[in-house]
């Protein structure tokens, strides 16, 4: 299991705990004192990035595409945010 | 927190009008927001050890150490459409934080808003607050620190012991202040409670109008606790 603890700048805390097969990611939780309205739309964006391969610019995509296709508002944290704190979590040991 | 969800399913149902709680956690208890993970934040042995309750919530936000006898929790529950809960997130913390604002400054401290979600004394923060849009409903919940136990948190709260050092103790007392501290004097939870009944009422436009639970509101509070908030399926989720 991988994981990594990303402060978001002016914002919240993230924490990514995840397991990859090659540079897949094969199960993700994305946890972290941040908001999301509604709070549902955590296992949309968790369920979407499995099967993606650790690149910032598509996570960021597909988290976004999440967020816009369930009208989601995420608050201390950006897709980017989420994005990067996945990439430093493949990078840990 | 049953309570709270019980509040809001009745107002769903159109059985209840806007809702104001005051109340205090007994025994004292850690709560997590819903995206965090109990045994990342919680030294849940710590906590059984001393009658700590543990529990996640249905809002975002962090970790929080509840004590019984430091702090007072407001939860604040109202239709989707009201006045009060504009459909910009941030600007609705704003204003429901006036009414801890107000309540502070009748007790005679001098407090600001610093969003997203944090009251504020003298760059300190006195009160955190998080937020749920469901049901139709807005809750807002919150705390507002009348005393500050630092110790006991750092040990209810999962601190790497090696990171807990004076320093680390010092800088908590830097960022968190409570009620007492600013003002130098032992303040009682009913002044507290007078403070926040009057706040909330002259900030928000609102009369207060004392009221109790419902019959259905109890069995669906008791229903929720029975299969929700006491479980491990949804205290562990995360």
């Amino acid at each position: 299991m991988k994981v990594a603890d990303y402060k978001v700048q002016g914002g919240k805390m993230l924490r990514v705990k995840m397991s990859l097969e090659g540079r897949m990611i094969k199960s993700i939780t994305i946890l972290g004192d941040f908001f999301l309205h509604p709070e549902s739309t955590i296992e949309a964006i968790e369920d979407k990035i499995v099967g993606c391969s650790i690149d910032v610019q598509i996570l960021s995509s597909r988290i976004q595409s999440v967020l816009d296709e369930h009208k989601a508002v995420l608050i201390g944290a950006t897709s980017i945010d989420i994005a990067r704190a996945i990439e430093k979590a493949s990078m840990s040991n | 927190m049953a309570i709270d969800e019980a509040v809001m399913l009745s107002m769903k149902d159109g059985n209840v009008g806007p809702t104001l709680r005051l109340y205090r956690w007994f025994p004292s208890a850690v709560s997590i927001g819903t995206f965090q993970g109990m045994m990342d934040e919680v030294d849940t042995q710590f906590c059984h050890s001393q009658n700590i309750d543990v529990i996640r919530r249905i809002t975002g936000g962090g970790a929080v150490y509840h004590d019984y006898a430091g702090e007072i929790t407001y939860s604040i529950i109202i239709p989707r459409e009201h006045r009060l809960g504009p459909d910009d997130i941030i600007n609705s913390y704003r204003i429901l934080c006036n009414g801890l604002i107000s309540a502070l400054g009748h007790l005679g401290i001098k407090s600001e808003f610093k969003p997203i979600n944090d009251v504020i004394v003298g760059g300190k923060k006195v009160s955190g607050n998080a937020q749920t849009r469901r049901h139709s409903c807005i809750l807002q919940h919150g705390t507002i620190l009348l005393d500050l136990d630092v110790n006991m948190m750092f040990q209810a709260l999962k601190v790497p012991k090696e990171k807990i050092s004076d320093k680390m103790i010092a800088d908590a007392r830097q960022r968190v202040t409570s009620i007492r501290e600013v003002l130098g004097r032992n303040v009682s939870m009913n002044e507290l409670r007078n403070a926040l009944r009057n706040g909330f009422s002259e900030a928000l436009g609102i009369e207060l109008v004392r009221g109790h639970l419902t019959k259905n509101e109890r069995d669906t509070a008791g229903r929720l606790v029975a299969e929700k908030y006491s479980t491990r399926e949804w205290n562990f989720k995360r």
